[in-house]
């Protein structure tokens, strides 16, 4: 039984109890107060940022990039396209530390093949060094087999430029590089990422924009491990657009056949429309391997001192030496200087007046009386000397601009050089010297201050083959959009059109006429062509005033010291299609060794014509 | 006969409320009805945060249903019965605070999980609730008033659960426990004076308390109250709990639509950390309702405690109210980010059947504490 006195002590107890509890529920209450003014903080007064921070978390915008846009010719021929490569690389930091792996790779993964060009140093990006580029199908299964024993060496799929023909266009469509610094400046990191590859020349570059195309955007949920869990919007990237060549693949392949690797370019252009049909300078790269679609050294080791890298086709700057005798002689009908049957008698040298300096011509004792067809057939000197000097720099050079000497083309390349057409203020302005006779006189045979580009002569002898017209040089037919019309650059008006005849008549010569100087392409009943030739002098007699024969020949073997053989010619005359102007650096002879090579090009692009 | 309302008959039925067999087994039906609510919601938001894992679900519900058995059971019980197994399993707590520090689990960085094979558990759960238990058992292990060097004995017994968990280290938890056995202590009537001693003695050997640390404890303890450092990556945890819980705004994402928990940026989301879950998918709402219901159970604990016949039962009812406001005070507390991070998971919802087991056998103390209502 409970007593009063357990009753009264339970009473005092449950008291005690209650005041203690009161105690600790008053330190309790400050974590509640806090903790409830926390809670409606979170939930109610930064509940927007807290909503922003969390849509932050999970969403991210992944950009979608199209691909590059394709490259063909007219007739659908791939020249660029974009292929899956795998590829292999290994982190720089571990490269050193990692040799065994290395080595691994190369004894049991590798093609032969492969091996054989890949003992140079792997190429270094930044971060990773590519040991191989798209791995063969015999590759990847080997190295699915090894990958576990080689942790440090990983794949990677990605979308490459390739040029199916490797070589043969690339000075026409450049290549792709890593984004540089200076890229950098102008582009945004949404549109090029890091790690993005960038037109660096030619078509790529020219046309960088249309063939990227332009981003899409991805919005991902993400988890916190970055997973995807699903897409939740998209905005789809713009299409890049496909480029139609107006080259020609057979005159291409040609071109580059016959240059061989030697030092030189040739410029096939239709003259009645300005489409370029072959454009090769040699020697060329492999765009591929800068594309990073295949492995190995992008430049033969022949080619190493030749810049293989360099577009003589467009950025050469040559003499033009006696490709530049049609136009004078035009110009001295045009004048009145001369006639058709104007005689000048050709001892072998000119001299401006009795006593003074003797400019000598290439044929030692001249050719004798020489009219304008017969100057231009034999090439004479010393005919285009007198016939310069009467014309003056000043009506030269205005003359040469109407075809376009001394201008750039704008051809949708970058790198064009502006060929030199000199006047008097031009070299009182680079030389700081005052025009001298002498220096027209060179001009007369295309040499001195004058130069030219491949491009540019081709471009300028057009005027020549239509009769007046010149077309802008194009590369591109067909953007997928609009077609490329043919656009008239400039019309070269001249007094009398019977002009024209008498100089292609001429040219023709320099080929049909027994003593034509590229008489050896004449065949019967071939096709018509009209060309001249021209020895592009590097170290010419007058300049260094080597009149002796055996000095001369002692400087030619050194081979740089060699002429440039040069041809410029159009056909089939009367209604030409190609013009085509070839350049052999150091190959002496314009007729034995750039000729052939032009004829061979009109040829084949008449049967190109007929097939289609 | 057909006619007849259908009302009558309960209204002239007689009111014999101890025959409600409801009320007969569960005691307080209030008490029992807001825990199964804690407990159902808690398996809910179980399997929203555990990435819907239907297996970890199951896996809970086993422990939920084994430890409501096991509290009814001991609700019958007379307290008197048990006292003296209460009193004693300090010994084994104290015994698996030992042993875990040489045989930790394998796996953790730190030794604080068991593992028996088909389970794993961290005895710093169980102490947290056999401490006070077994001190409200010793101090009232008879009918006489308790002597001062009880006070001390109890105060040791404390310390000594404390230091094994520190040891662990976790210095949170250690702190937790300590306070989970003061806690009864105080309540029981711990006199002034002797407060006033400890006070004292702390001031004094607390330095050489200190001093006596090795480096390696020093280096924890500061560790742990400096905020520029962040070992484990707190700060980020905390940043995400919050955002989690703030998002949720008034009404939520709704159940299963919470990004914060269902794609992983809340750490540990299961356990420690449900509580963000909750406040994301149920927002301000929910968090409410669930703060009313564990105010329902406190409620409940105290009614009971206050108005029982012994000290004893009315020593553990309010302890243990305490120690369970306590625990969700900390829990939401490190989760909304106003305290550092300790483990301490969510009373009956986090994810970990000891803990759950255990508040159910608290639970069932407190029950059998419960007057048979006539």
């Amino acid at each position: 039984m409970r007593t009063i006195q357990d009753l009264r002590r339970d009473e005092k107890d449950i008291q005690s109890l209650r005041s203690r509890s009161g105690v600790i529920f008053f330190f309790l209450l400050i974590l509640i107060i806090s903790g409830v003014f926390k809670i409606l903080q979170l939930t109610v007064f930064d509940r927007v940022n807290y909503e922003a921070e969390s849509d932050k978390n999970r969403i991210i915008n992944i950009p979608i990039y199209p691909a590059r846009g394709l490259i063909t010719l007219e007739d659908g021929t791939l020249i660029a396209e974009n292929i899956v490569t795998k590829d292999l690389y290994i982190k720089t930091k571990l490269y050193e530390t990692s040799m065994d792996q290395v080595t691994q790779l190369h004894d049991k993964v590798f093609d032969e093949n492969r091996k054989i060009d890949q003992l140079q140093v792997p190429m270094q990006d930044e971060e990773k060094i590519w040991l191989a580029r798209n791995l063969s199908e015999q590759e990847l299964a080997k190295y699915e087999v090894q990958k576990n024993s080689m942790p440090n060496i990983q794949l990677e799929v990605k979308l490459r430029r390739y040029l199916p023909h490797k070589n043969l266009f690339s000075h026409v469509i450049g290549h792709l590089g890593l984004i540089n610094m200076n890229e950098r400046l102008s582009l945004s990191r949404v549109e090029y990422p890091d790690d993005s590859f960038i037109g660096k020349v030619g078509l790529e570059k020219s046309y960088e924009k249309a063939l990227r195309g332009k981003a899409g955007i991805s919005l991902m949920e993400v988890d916190v491990y970055g997973n995807k869990i699903r897409e939740i919007n998209r905005v789809s990237p713009d299409k890049p657009f496909n480029l139609k060549l107006t080259l020609d693949l057979k005159l291409q392949k040609i071109a580059q056949e016959e240059l061989a690797n030697r030092r030189g370019a040739v410029v096939a252009l239709d003259p009645t429309t300005g489409f370029i049909k072959a454009l090769v300078s040699s020697p060329d790269y492999n765009p591929n391997i800068l594309n990073g679609s295949e492995s190995g050294s992008p430049i033969s080791q022949s080619s190493l001192e030749d810049s293989p890298f360099f577009n003589r086709a467009i950025s050469g700057l040559y003499p033009p030496a006696s490709t530049i005798k049609p136009f004078i002689g035009l110009l001295g009908l045009e004048e009145e200087l001369i006639t058709e049957s104007t005689i000048v008698e050709d001892k072998g040298f000119f001299q401006l007046k009795e006593e003074g300096r003797k400019y000598r011509g290439w044929k030692e004792d001249g050719h004798g009386r020489v009219d304008l067809k017969k100057a231009i057939v034999e090439s004479s000197d010393v005919y285009f000397y007198e016939l310069a000097s009467k014309l003056t720099i000043d009506r030269i050079s205005s003359f040469l601009m109407r075809f376009g000497f001394g201008e750039i083309s704008g051809i949708d390349l970058i790198n064009e050089s502006k060929s030199i057409l000199p006047t008097r203020n031009w070299k009182l302005g680079n030389f700081g010297e005052a025009w001298f006779v002498g220096d027209t006189i060179n001009i007369g045979i295309g040499q001195g201050y004058i130069s030219s580009t491949p491009l540019q002569l081709a471009v300028s002898l057009s005027a020549i083959a239509n009769k007046g017209k010149i077309f802008q040089p194009k590369l591109i037919r067909n953007n997928q959009l609009d077609d490329y019309e043919p656009d008239l650059l400039m019309e070269v008006q001249i007094e009398n059109p019977r002009h024209w005849n008498i100089i292609e008549k001429s040219m023709i010569s320099v080929i049909n006429s027994w003593n034509g100087t590229a008489h050896n392409l004449y065949e019967e009943g071939g096709i018509t062509i009209a060309g001249k030739t021209g020895t592009a002098q590097i170290k010419s007699l007058t300049d260094q005033d080597l009149t002796v024969r055996e000095e001369y020949e002692g400087i030619r073997k050194d081979i740089k010291n060699r002429d440039h053989a040069l041809f410029a010619s159009y056909g089939p005359v009367p209604d030409p299609n190609l013009v085509v102007v070839v350049i052999v650096e150091n190959g002496e002879s314009g007729s034995a060794v750039a000729a052939p090579i032009a004829k061979r090009l009109i040829e084949q692009y008449q049967i190109n014509i007929n097939e289609s | 006969m057909s006619n007849r309302n259908p009302l009558d008959y309960s209204i002239n039925k007689p009111l014999v409320t101890s025959l409600n067999p409801l009320r007969y087994l569960f005691k307080d039906i209030t008490l029992v009805l807001a825990l199964i609510t804690v407990l159902v919601f808690g398996l809910i938001m179980l399997y929203s945060s555990s990435g819907q894992s239907f297996s970890m679900v199951m896996r809970q519900s086993i422990y939920v249903f084994a430890g409501l058995i096991m509290m009814i059971f001991i609700s019958h019980l007379k307290p008197d019965s048990y006292k003296n197994i209460l009193m004693h399993s300090y010994w084994i707590g104290l015994l698996l605070l030992i042993y875990v520090l040489f045989n930790p689990a394998e796996g953790y960085t730190t030794s604080r999980w068991i593992d028996i094979g088909f389970l794993q558990f961290q005895p710093s759960e169980i102490i947290r609730l056999i401490l006070p238990l077994s001190i409200v058992a010793y101090l009232h292990r008879k009918e006489s008033k308790i002597r001062l060097e009880d006070w001390l004995y109890t105060t040791i017994a404390a310390l000594m659960c404390s230091y094994l968990v520190f040891e662990q280290p976790d210095l949170g938890t250690s702190i937790i426990v300590f306070t989970s056995g003061i806690i009864p202590i105080y309540l029981a009537g711990l006199p002034y004076g002797v407060i006033a001693a400890y006070v004292g003695m702390l001031a004094i050997v607390s330095p050489f308390i200190w001093s006596s640390l090795l480096d390696y404890q020093k280096q924890r303890v500061l560790t742990y109250f400096d905020s520029n450092v962040d070992p484990l990556g707190d700060g980020w945890n905390i940043a995400q709990s919050q955002t989690a819980i703030g998002s949720g705004g008034f009404f939520g994402k709704g159940y299963l639509e919470g990004t914060q928990s269902q794609l992983n940026f809340i750490p540990e989301s299961h356990s420690d950390f449900i509580f963000s879950v909750i406040g994301e998918e149920f927002g301000l709402l929910g968090i409410t309702c669930l703060f009313i219901v564990y105010g329902m159970i406190i409620w409940r604990i105290f009614k009971i405690g206050l108005s029982a016949q012994s000290p004893f039962e009315r020593l553990a009812c309010c302890s243990l109210g305490f120690i369970f406001l306590l625990f969700i005070l900390i829990n939401v507390s490190m989760v909304i980010g106003i305290i550092p991070v300790v483990g301490v998971p969510l009373p009956l919802i986090s994810q970990g059947g000891t803990s759950i087991v255990v508040h159910l056998l608290a639970f069932g103390v407190i029950l059998s504490a419960k007057r048979p209502q006539l």
